[in-house]
C-alpha cells in the first residue's frame, strides 16, 4: 500500500511532474488526432477513387484481341454483372488554333492533376458504361452548374450535326472557360506499320463539340480523362478493325469476393487470349489494385507521420525522465527510513516506478480523451476557428471534401496507449532502479 | 531474568575502503531481554550506530550472528528481514527522518502500510487511523495531527517519530541518539515519554547516547570502544 500512497503524495507535492504528464498528453493527443485525420482522409480518398472506378478492369490486351469474344467470355463468369468495352488513348485537347499550355511543374499534379495538357481519352459506349460505372450519375452531379450540364444525359455522346461530342471534367471546363457546344480539337497520333513492318507516327486531329461536364468524387480522374464515343475513336485509330478493344470495364454482382473474382477472370482472360504459345496476355485488376500506387502513397505519408509523432512522444518521455530523476535525487533521503520501516529495495523501486506509471497513465488517459474528442468534433472545431479567426485550418475544397475527414481506429488507440505505456515504463525504470540501488544506511547516517 | 529477545553473538563488521579493510565491530556480544532498557555509550566512531544497524537487520554482520527470539536472523532473505523489521523493530533516529510530504498522522500511518496490500489497507483504514491517532495523542500531539514536519518543532518531530516506531507494536525499539538534536528541556520530555512507553509496553529498548546521566536511568549500561564492548 505504501508504494501507491507515497507515489501519489510525492507527485501531488511536485507540480513539476505535470510537465512530464503534459508531454505525454500532447504527444498522445497528436498521435490520435493526426492519424485519425489521415485515416479518415484515406477512407475518403478510397471512396473517391472507388466512385470513379469500375469494379474490375481488363487491360493490356493485344492489338488483335476481339472485343466481342472477350466480352462474351467474361459474361460467362457467375459474378460478372455487366461489361463495357473501352478504347483508351492519349491526346491533347484545345481550342482550334490555340497552342497547348506548357506542362506544369512536376509534382503539382500528384494528388489531383487536371492541369496538364495531356489527357487520357476514353472511348466508351454511353449505355454500356452507365451499366458498369457511375457514368450516368457523373453527368448529373449536383455541383455541375446548369449551363455546363449535358443536355441529354441518356445519349450524352450522340453526334450533333455531324460533329462528335466530348465530355470534359467539370474543373477543367471551368478552368479553361469551356462551354457546352464549344468546338475543340483533340490532337493525338497513332503508330502505323508501313510495308516493311516499320512503324511511324501518324498525327490525328479530331474536331469535337463539348457535350458538357462530368464529375466524379475523384478529382484526379476528372482532370485527366475525357470521354468520346468509342466508335468515333475507333474509326480514327483502328479504321480497319471494327472489333478493336483496349480495356474492358467489369461490374460484379458481389464485390466482397473481389480478389477471388479477379483471379478467376485473369485465368479466363489468359485462356481466351491463348494462341497456343504459352504467353499470358491481358491483365485483370480490381479497382483497389489499379489505384494502388495512389492509395499507398497516402498510406505511406500516414506511416511517416506516425514515425515523427512517436519520436515526439519519446522526446516527451525524456522530459518525464528529467523530472523523475530530480525527484529520486531529492527523495533518497527518505529511503533510509522506509527501509527501516520494512521496505525492500524492490519496494523502493516500485514507489518510483508507480510515480512514473501514474504520470504516464494520467497523460495517456487525458491524451486519448482529448484526441478522441477533438477528432469527433473536428469539423465543429474547424468551423469555430474559421468563424472566430477567419483561418481555415483545413481547406476542404482542395481535397474535394465537404467535411474534415476523421476515422478513429480503436486498434490504433490501443497501440498508442501501449506505446506510451512502454516508453513511460522504460523512462521510469531508470530513476526507480537508481533509487533501489541507493544504500539506505547512507540516508540514515546523513543529516 | 527474561530470555533475550535480541542478541548479538561475536558480531564483527568491517567496511572495505578501496583495498583496505576497516574493522568497525570486532566481536561484539550483546543481549537485550524483554522489558529491559539498555544504554549504549561510547566515543564517537566507536561503532554504536553500526551495531544498532546490524541489530536492526539494516546491515549485515561480516561474521557472527544476530538472533531474534533465539532464532538466527541475520542471513534471512531480504524480504524476510524487511518483514521482521516492520513487525518487531521500531527505530528512532537523531534526525527524525520524517517524510516531509506527509502530515504527522500520515507519517505514522505509513508505518502501518508497509506490509499490507492496498485492498487490505482500505478495509482496515478506520482502525489503522484510530490507532495512529491514539498514538499521537499518547505522545502529546493531539493538536498537531495534520501538521507537516516543517511545521513542527524538533521535539514534536521526535514525538511523531516515536509514535511511528510504535505503530506496528514492535517488541524491540532501537534509538540512536534520539535526543542528540534537542535542547535539554525538550530532550527531558522526550526521554520521559520514551521511558514510560517502554515500561508500559515492556519493550526491549536499546538507547545509544552520549549522555551519562541518561544512561544511568537505564537498567544496564554497555560501553563500547573501538568496536568492542568494554563493560
Ligand atoms: N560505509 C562506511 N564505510 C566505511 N567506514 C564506515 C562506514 N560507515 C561507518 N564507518 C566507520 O565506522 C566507524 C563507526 O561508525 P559509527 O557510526 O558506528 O560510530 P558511532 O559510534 O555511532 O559514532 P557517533 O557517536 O559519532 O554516532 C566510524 O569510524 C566510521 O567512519
Ligand atoms: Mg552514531
Amino acid at each position: 500500500m505504501y508504494r501507491l500512497f507515497l507515489a501519489v503524495r510525492y507527485l501531488l507535492t511536485r507540480p513539476i511532474n505535470l510537465l512530464g504528464m503534459l508531454g505525454i498528453l500532447l504527444s498522445v493527443w497528436a498521435l490520435v488526432l493526426v492519424v485519425s485525420i489521415f485515416s479518415g482522409f484515406l477512407v475518403e480518398i478510397e471512396r473517391h477513387v472507388r466512385s470513379a472506378s469500375a469494379d474490375v478492369s481488363v487491360h493490356r490486351l493485344p492489338a488483335w484481341a476481339s472485343g466481342k469474344a472477350l466480352e462474351q467470355a467474361l459474361r460467362d463468369d457467375p459474378n460478372v454483372r455487366d461489361v463495357a468495352p473501352r478504347l483508351v488513348h492519349y491526346g491533347m485537347l484545345g481550342r482550334p488554333g490555340d497552342r497547348p499550355q506548357p506542362p506544369p511543374l512536376l509534382g503539382r499534379t500528384a494528388l489531383h492533376g487536371g492541369d496538364q495538357p495531356f489527357l487520357l481519352v476514353l472511348g466508351v459506349d454511353a449505355a454500356a458504361e452507365a451499366a458498369v460505372t457511375g457514368f450516368a450519375g457523373w453527368l448529373r452531379a449536383p455541383s455541375i452548374p446548369p449551363d455546363l450540364r449535358v443536355a441529354d444525359p441518356t445519349a450524352p455522346l450522340a453526334a450533333a450535326d455531324g460533329t462528335p461530342r466530348v465530355l470534359v471534367g467539370l474543373e477543367r471546363m471551368q478552368r479553361e472557360g469551356l462551354r457546352r457546344g464549344d468546338r475543340v480539337l483533340l490532337t493525338t497520333g497513332r503508330l502505323q506499320g508501313d510495308g516493311d513492318g516499320q512503324k511511324g507516327l501518324q498525327q490525328i486531329s479530331l474536331e469535337l463539340q463539348v457535350a458538357g461536364a462530368f464529375k466524379t468524387h475523384h478529382g484526379g480522374f476528372d482532370g485527366n480523362n475525357v470521354f468520346v464515343d468509342r466508335e468515333v475513336l475507333r474509326q480514327a485509330l483502328f479504321p480497319d478493325r471494327p472489333d478493336a478493344v483496349q480495356e474492358i470495364a467489369v461490374r460484379l454482382h458481389d464485390e466482397s469476393t473481389l480478389s477471388a473474382t479477379t483471379d478467376r477472370l485473369q485465368r479466363l482472360v489468359v485462356r481466351a487470349l491463348d494462341r497456343g504459345d504459352d504467353l499470358a496476355r491481358g491483365h485483370v485488376q480490381g479497382w483497389r489494385d489499379k489505384n494502388g500506387q495512389f492509395l499507398r502513397s497516402v498510406e505511406h505519408q500516414r506511416g511517416l507521420l506516425k514515425i515523427v509523432l512517436v519520436v515526439i512522444m519519446v522526446t516527451a518521455a525524456f522530459l518525464m525522465l528529467a523530472t523523475l530523476s530530480m525527484m529520486v535525487t531529492e527523495k533518497t533521503a527518505d529511503i533510509g527510513i522506509l527501509t527501516a520501516m520494512g521496505a525492500t529495495p524492490l519496494g523502493v523501486l516500485q514507489v518510483f516506478l508507480a510515480c512514473g506509471l501514474t504520470i504516464t497513465a494520467a497523460g495517456v488517459g487525458l491524451g486519448l480523451s482529448a484526441g478522441t474528442l477533438t477528432s469527433v468534433y473536428l469539423e465543429e472545431i474547424r468551423r469555430f476557428v474559421l468563424w472566430a479567426t477567419g483561418v481555415d485550418l483545413f481547406p476542404l475544397q482542395v481535397y474535394n471534401l465537404d467535411r474534415v475527414p476523421c476515422a478513429l481506429e480503436p486498434l490504433w488507440l490501443l497501440q498508442v496507449a501501449a506505446m506510451a505505456f512502454a516508453t513511460g515504463a522504460v523512462v521510469s525504470a531508470w530513476p526507480a532502479w537508481r533509487a533501489a540501488r541507493h544504500d539506505p544506511l547512507v540516508s540514515l547516517r546523513g543529516t | 531474568m527474561n530470555p533475550p529477545v535480541l542478541e548479538a553473538l561475536a558480531v564483527t563488521k568491517s567496511y572495505r575502503l578501496g583495498r583496505r579493510e576497516i574493522p568497525v565491530l570486532r566481536g561484539v556480544d550483546l543481549a537485550i531481554a524483554q522489558g529491559e532498557r539498555v544504554a549504549l555509550l561510547g566515543a564517537s566512531g566507536a561503532g554504536k550506530s553500526t551495531l544498532l544497524h546490524v541489530l536492526g537487520l539494516l546491515d549485515a554482520p561480516t561474521s557472527g550472528s544476530v538472533r531474534f527470539d533465539g532464532r538466527p536472523v541475520h542471513a534471512l532473505p531480504v524480504a524476510e528481514r524487511a518483514r521482521l523489521r516492520h513487525r518487531h523493530t521500531g527505530f528512532v533516529f537523531q534526525f527524525y527522518h520524517l517524510i516531509p510530504e506527509l502530515t504527522a498522522l500520515q507519517n505514522v500511518l505509513l508505518a502501518g502500510m508497509m506490509a499490507t496490500s492496498t485492498l487490505a489497507w482500505w478495509r482496515g483504514r478506520r482502525a489503522a487511523r484510530a490507532a495512529a491517532e491514539a498514538l499521537l495523542v499518547q505522545v502529546g500531539l493531539q493538536d498537531r495531527l495534520h501538521h507537516r514536519p516543517a511545521e513542527l518543532s524538533g521535539g514534536e518531530r521526535q514525538r511523531v517519530a516515536i509514535a511511528r516506531a510504535l505503530l506496528a507494536d514492535p517488541k524491540v525499539v532501537l534509538a540512536d541518539e534520539p535526543t542528540g538534536n534537542l535542547d535539554s528541556a525538550t530532550a527531558a520530555g522526550v526521554v520521559e515519554l520514551m521511558f514510560s512507553i517502554q515500561q508500559q509496553r515492556r519493550l526491549a529498548f536499546l538507547l545509544v547516547t552520549h549522555n551519562e546521566e541518561l544512561a544511568r536511568r537505564c537498567d544496564r549500561i554497555v560501553r563500547m570502544q573501538d568496536g568492542v564492548v568494554v563493560g
